[in-house]
């Protein structure tokens, strides 16, 4: 039944939103994250990379095929006594951009509302077919 | 889900053809074709098949251990399923019960 296949379509691209809603809230919870000791690194943004993904004969659906890093530099920022200055005084701040972490939030929502809708809209048509029974 | 609504209607069909007044369509009770019995405990077995896998997904999330999708997407193929049952069930026993009303 087409129901199912759509469902399970629709499922895995909300499963795959959902992921990528955490790893935005982990950029945005480590937006503050500064290494421990000179010389380290602090926290570096994460973004999800999605890929077609065959679903048991029903179709393609997406999932998350990895977990990658930004490669942009980090911020510099002038904070002599935090404990990972180097010898002017400069930290690295993390690669976050709280505006393009709230832009892909908005984005992955949508995307969730747009594939909860496709699940209603199939659920509505095959319900309407079941009523031509009654 | 098993049973599709296609499949329900094509198993109505099946159905009502030998409840016909036709002459010539002889009823055989027991076969597998004709037999109501045999039909409905089909499609209900499958429907209890989507409603185990329903609770199943269910009890997984109430201990914390399941997927809210799964459980949704698990709840709406068992609708279905149900509603499917439901409908060819009433459309069957219409169909009896219009025999049954009819002069002789």
């Amino acid at each position: 039944m087409e129901l199912k296949n759509i469902m399970a379509i629709s499922a895995s691209a909300l499963r795959a939103q959902s992921l990528r809603m955490r790893v935005i809230a982990e950029n945005l919870a480590n937006s503050d994250s500064i290494a421990a000791k000179p010389g380290a690194e602090p926290y570096r943004r994460k973004v999800v990379n999605f890929e077609p993904t065959d679903i048991g004969g029903a179709g393609q659906g997406v999932s998350i095929s990895s977990v990658g890093q930004d490669q942009s530099a980090f911020k510099r920022a002038l904070r002599p006594g935090a404990p990972s200055a180097d010898a002017n005084g400069y930290i690295d701040l993390p690669n976050v951009n709280t505006a393009m972490e709230m832009v892909d939030m908005q984005s992955a929502q949508r995307s969730y509302e747009a594939n909860l809708s496709a699940i209603q809209a199939s659920k509505n048509l095959t319900m309407r077919t079941i009523d031509l029974l009654k | 889900m098993s049973i599709g609504a296609l499949d329900a209607i094509n198993a109505y069909g099946r159905l009502v053809r030998p409840t016909s007044l036709s002459p010539s369509n002889e009823v055989t009770p027991g076969s597998e074709t004709s037999n109501f019995g045999n039909i409905l405990t089909g499609v209900i077995s499958n429907t209890t098949d989507s409603l185990k896998a329903a609770e199943n997904a269910t009890a997984r999330q109430i201990s914390g251990k399941g997927d809210l999708i799964d459980v949704t997407t698990a709840m709406t193929a068992a609708e279905m399923a149900m509603d499917t049952v439901v409908a060819v069930r009433d459309r069957v026993i219409s169909a009896y019960s219009d025999i049954i009303r009819m002069q002789i």
